[in-house]
């Protein structure tokens, strides 16, 4: 979007910041319908992040399959779900969490590392000539 | 409001429609009698689970058919039997449903 730039750094950070918070309240809510709720959130994120990068289409069919048709299948098979047998006991780490826990962080790492450095500009798949509006 | 000036009565329509649920389930969250049960804690199934399955397919359908309908003057005829073989696909998996008796209201 054609925004102030302190507006658009605003808006980029709130919406990672919302992102982050709803991805952690998906996995840590011990309330099913709560954990769907809030995958809903980050989904609505994602389509402001398009919204941002001026891809107004791929951020409305974002919100209408994946908000509006995906996560509302989700939440129907959460009802599926019987409140009775929430497990109310405290969350412990297993082994397998701990190496979860480290292969997501490099992958993070270097996911964070090798973006910036790559020039995205390079990348062309089509060139002007095959431009069908003239 | 602040930003984006000719969008003013798009972000009162957003605020509003917002709101008014805000304020629908507040109220109703004050006003309504709190009963606990175990009742309320059982699986609740509406019976519109087969509807939002297809649902689903038709609005993927439907989204890529979008760009095809905006840009159908300037696309040849190629284009337009290509997007009809694409319907035709998503009629195969609506016969399919419907055999199957997802269409059914009961």
């Amino acid at each position: 979007m054609d925004l102030p730039g302190p507006i658009h750094e605003i808006l980029v950070l709130f919406g990672g910041f919302v992102l982050l918070l709803g991805g952690l309240g998906v996995v840590l809510l011990t309330n099913p319908i709560y954990s769907a709720f809030s995958l809903g959130l980050v989904l609505v994120c994602m389509s402001l992040f398009y919204f941002l990068l001026n891809s107004y289409f791929v951020a409305v069919a974002q919100l209408l399959i994946y908000v509006g048709a995906i996560n509302v299948l989700i939440i129907f098979a959460v009802m599926f779900v019987n409140g009775l047998e929430w497990s109310k006991d405290k969350n412990s780490w297993t082994i397998g969490d701990g190496f979860t826990l480290l292969v997501c962080i490099t992958i993070t790492f270097s996911l964070m590392t090798t973006i910036p450095d790559t020039s995205w500009f390079g990348i062309l798949w089509t060139t002007r000539s095959n431009q069908i509006v003239e | 409001m602040f930003l984006l000036h000719e969008y003013d009565i798009f972000w009162t329509f957003l605020i509003i429609a917002s709101l008014i649920p805000i304020l629908v389930f507040w109220i109703s969250g004050l006003l309504a009698p709190v009963s606990k049960g175990p009742e309320k804690l059982s699986s609740y199934e509406s019976g519109y689970y087969m509807f939002a399955l297809v649902f689903v397919v038709f609005d993927v359908d439907t989204v890529f058919l979008y760009p095809w309908a905006m840009s159908f003057d300037v696309l040849g005829l190629s284009v337009f039997i290509e997007a009809f073989i694409f319907v035709l696909i998503l009629v195969v998996g609506l016969v399919y449903a419907w055999r199957k008796g997802a269409l059914e209201w009961s």
